[in-house]
């Protein structure tokens, strides 16, 4: 009821006419009231941004959209006629789409059939040749090359990503929602999502996004609305919101934006890496990395950059190159032999490398050194276990009723932290860390950025990939840039900024033109 | 040769050394067993592996969802004993009526399976375990223990299996052989292309998500199994022509011949990838190895320790061949990016 009333004003004419209307949904998963009599207008061809920190409930609200969860309460208009959903088929009949937070791929598929899959005018009988070629089309609009007719089978996040985006974008759908669909991409396959969403919205689509990047909710949306705990906040025009408004909005008080990092004082040299490669995925990466050091890892989708990171921990080892760590050559074949190096590595990949989704909080947190939890007869002291996870519970925020609760049953943002409180926790050598914050609010990115600094200060060198460039810029002391599976610069902290790190990473060459020419 | 890279993959290479592997073992044992190239070798070969195989195309597409059919071996028996009575009570009546009893009555077993896996949510191998059992007790049941005798059975049927449809540089091509490679064919066509097929696919492959993306599983799965239990009907049918005399054994075992088949052809235990002709081709591969060394007169329990350490052979070797092959594609395919770089480089 005040939702609908708030956004009167919006500087748009009257054609905006509403698509999809909520009122006063309301949603509860046993004890945790995720959302509590929300209402929303989505508006035929505006870009609504949908803000909250992790466990606010965007995601619920989505699924309830889409036909996955029922409401228990409220209800739903589209284009002015009640709506009931039974199923996300019956959404997408209505027109109404979504990407989903997690990829929801069929890895023995190929990339093309992925795209199609639950299309309605695919027709009863599949044309394999024009498959094919509209799912290129498709993907070239998006600025991503991938092989369409290769399975879906071991793409990385960001790819699966990609093909996500395809997928709803090729739908036709008068309602579009996603759910951080950029989580995963850098900025320049956002630019090219960023330019697609800009068609649908010519052609009156209304759509939903939901991303943790500000700069990109000011860069594409028409309104923006605020959750917090489950309720909303505020529905205001763009124009009327400020960054630090919205933030203060979302948190309940004021926060700074992204901080530099003081650098640590290096120690002496951790890792040494030459001419380190592995068939079909890259080759011939070349550095070396201090203690108390921060290298970060830039790059476009595909550049091989985890590639790099599962190597360095043995999931899919080296083929060719060396590896020195503290001055001994080593052959690193498996993760348990990495982790006996004193290397860990925090997977981008939460749901299939990262995390036991079943089990409790505490439990996953504690899982790597499991034997500094021991008793003298060999059993956990949950006690112990238990103080661990509420340490990180607090110092990250996570929102959860209890730490003995199953990761799965978390908000996609809280199962991050709770991964990435895992690795932080096991205090090694070398901590690899794949996207970091992938999926987690500004606040507690902040402390996660404090947290890293933390570790670096201790002696701990660390490898930062992640395509999020302005947190690599304001994190490293060091840039690697790579692009298509080739180490293309490294570029100290006063060398890197935007500009020099994406002409490297576009293979634009680089660094010496002050300026390049923008593709 | 990047060309053909880009047109062949990986999995598809799978069926290829299959049959080289098969051509491979009837090298060896042409050279082992005197009179091994003779068309009476290839009849015998063909008319044992057909029933494996029209079954074996109905547990594919079972398994290609995550599910598994264990009671095809009681379906083919009880289906191939209710066509045969209902034949032998009326000589007269036209070919087309045993096999559609056959058929139909296999379609209503494998619905029952079908809708106690969509609906009632007990995994699939209890249900079928289960209906394993009790499609046999009701045979049991039903018979009387009596059995269904050639002479009983009009002469078309009995003289079917050694009708041959064509003859081919002295092979003689059997109806009933021909009818189980269309039956190949067309589901391998099928599910290849038909959009409602690929789900099953997609449904094997990841469970969560083809529920998520609201494909229609639960009529997926009971497809699957109605489908399943057809071919079984089907393989009952066939079975009756083959031997004449059907007791109450009829069929018992064969559950484990077929998985077998499928197994060694290719085709993913855990759901979402395998082909009807890679599962054809196991059933070829399990019938030659299962005649040959009959022929050699190698004692039967070493002839099951040979099929089961040809069965974790297919299972280990696919998984390393394959990790190898799809290493190989990657590289090709990072070539081919790396090639059209200039092009992506400037898309915006
Ligand atoms: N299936 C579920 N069972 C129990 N609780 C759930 C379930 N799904 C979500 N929740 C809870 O509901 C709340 C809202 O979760 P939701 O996923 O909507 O958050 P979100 O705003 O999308 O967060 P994020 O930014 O981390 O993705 C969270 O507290 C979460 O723990
Ligand atoms: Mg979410």
């Amino acid at each position: 009821m005040e939702g609908a009333a708030v956004d009167r004003r919006s500087d748009a004419p009257a054609v905006n006419a509403p698509m999809l209307n909520l009122r006063d949904i309301t949603k509860r998963f046993g004890a945790t009231q995720a959302l509590e009599g929300v209402s929303l207008t989505l508006r035929a061809g505006r870009v609504h941004a949908l803000l909250g920190e992790n466990g606010a409930g965007k995601s619920t609200l989505i699924k309830i959209m889409t036909g996955v969860h029922q409401p228990d309460h409220g209800e739903m208009l589209l284009a002015g006629r009640p709506l009931r959903l039974a199923s996300a088929a019956e959404a997408q009949r209505h027109g109404i789409a979504a990407i989903y937070q997690e990829p929801l791929l069929f890895p023995d598929l190929n990339v093309a059939e992925n795209i199609f899959i639950s299309h309605q005018d695919r027709g009863a009988v599949t044309n394999w040749r024009q498959m094919f070629r509209r799912a290129e089309e498709i993907l070239a609009s998006l600025g991503v090359a991938l092989d369409v007719r290769s399975p879906a089978r071991g793409l990385t996040l960001a790819a699966q990503q990609s093909v996500e985006i395809a997928k709803a974008i090729s739908l036709n759908v008068r309602v579009l929602i996603m759910d951080e669909p950029t989580a995963s991409l850098s900025s320049h396959e956002v630019a090219q999502l960023f330019k697609l969403v800009r068609d649908l919205r010519e052609k009156d689509v209304a759509i939903l996004f939901v991303s943790h990047r500000m700069e990109e909710v000011f860069e594409i949306a028409d309104d923006v609305t605020v959750f917090r705990d489950g309720r909303l906040i505020s529905t205001r025009p763009r124009a009327e919101v400020t960054p630090q408004r919205a933030i203060a909005d979302m948190v309940g008080r004021e926060m700074g934006l992204l901080q530099p990092r003081s650098p640590a004082k290096l120690g002496e040299k951790l890792l040494s890496v030459r001419g380190l490669g592995r068939d079909g995925a890259f080759e011939d990466v070349s550095f070396d990395l201090r203690r108390g050091e921060v290298l970060g890892f830039a790059g476009l989708i595909g550049a091989g950059r985890t590639d790099v990171g599962l190597a360095l921990f043995g999931i899919e080892p080296a083929t060719s190159g060396q590896i020195v760590l503290d001055g001994r050559a080593v052959t690193i074949r498996s993760p348990r032999q990495a982790m006996a190096l004193g290397i860990a590595y925090s997977s981008e990949d939460r749901r299939q490398l990262g995390l036991s989704l079943p089990m409790s909080i505490a439990t996953n947190i504690t899982l790597p050194v499991l034997s500094r939890y021991l008793n003298w007869l060999g059993l956990v002291r949950t006690g112990m276990e238990r103080a661990t996870a509420e340490a990180f519970r607090r110092r990250l925020a996570i929102r959860t009723p209890s730490v003995d609760i199953a990761v799965s049953k978390l908000s996609g943002g809280n199962q991050q932290k709770v991964m990435l409180s895992k690795w932080l926790n096991t205090h090694p050598a070398l901590l690899i860390l794949d996207e970091p914050t992938r999926g987690i609010d500004v606040g507690a990115k902040a402390e996660v950025h404090a947290i890293i600094g933390e570790l670096a200060a201790e002696g701990i060198g660390i490898i930062m990939i992640s395509s999020d460039l302005p947190e690599v810029l304001a994190m490293s002391d060091r840039v690697l840039v790579m692009r298509e599976g080739r180490q293309m610069a490294v570029l100290d902290r006063d060398g890197a900024d935007q500009e020099s790190v994406m002409a490297a990473a576009m293979g634009q060459s680089t660094a010496r033109q002050p300026s390049g020419a923008e593709a | 040769m990047t060309w053909l890279r880009r047109r062949i993959r990986p999995e598809q290479i799978r069926e290829f050394s299959l049959l080289l592997l098969i051509v491979v073992a009837v090298l060896i044992f042409g050279s082992a067993i005197d009179n091994y190239y003779t068309s009476r070798t290839f009849n015998r070969i063909a008319s044992s592996v057909m029933i494996i195989t029209v079954v074996a195309v109905g547990q594919t597409l079972v398994v290609l969802t995550r599910n598994i059919d264990l009671s095809v071996g009681s379906i083919v028996g009880c289906t191939a004993y209710v066509a045969g009575v209902r034949i032998a009570a009326d000589n007269g009546l036209p070919a087309i009526v045993p096999v559609l009893i056959a058929v139909a009555l296999g379609a209503a077993m494998g619905a029952i399976n079908g809708v106690l896996v969509a609906w009632g949510r007990v995994p699939s191998i209890i249900v079928t375990l289960g209906t394993l059992a009790i499609f046999r007790g009701l045979l049991v049941d039903y018979s009387g223990a009596r059995t269904v005798t050639t002479d009983s059975l009009p002469p078309w049927l009995v003289d079917l299996p050694r009708l041959d449809l064509f003859t081919l540089a002295g092979l003689h091509v059997k109806v009933m052989v021909a009818l189980a490679l269309a039956i190949v064919i067309a589901f391998q066509l099928a599910t290849s292309y038909l959009t409602f097929a690929r789900q099953f696919y997609a449904l094997g492959s990841n469970p969560d998500a083809a529920d998520l993306i609201g494909l229609p599983t639960r009529r997926i799965v009971l497809t699957a199994f109605v489908l399943s239990g057809a071919l079984s009907g089907l393989a009952g049918f066939m079975t009756l022509a083959r031997f004449g005399n059907i007791t109450v054994e009829a069929g018992r075992g064969l559950e484990l011949e077929v998985v077998a088949a499928a197994v060694v052809g290719g085709v993913n235990i855990f759901g979402g990838s395998g082909t009807v002709i890679g599962a054809m081709l196991g059933g070829v591969m399990i019938g030659t190895l299962e005649q040959s060394l009959l022929r050699l007169q190698i004692n039967e329990f070493w002839r099951d320790a040979v099929m089961g350490l040809l069965i974790l052979l297919a299972v280990a070797s696919d998984a390393v061949i394959l990790k190898r092959l799809r290493a190989l594609w990657a590289r090709a395919d990072l070539e081919m990016i790396a090639r059209s770089a200039p092009r992506t480089g400037e898309a915006p």
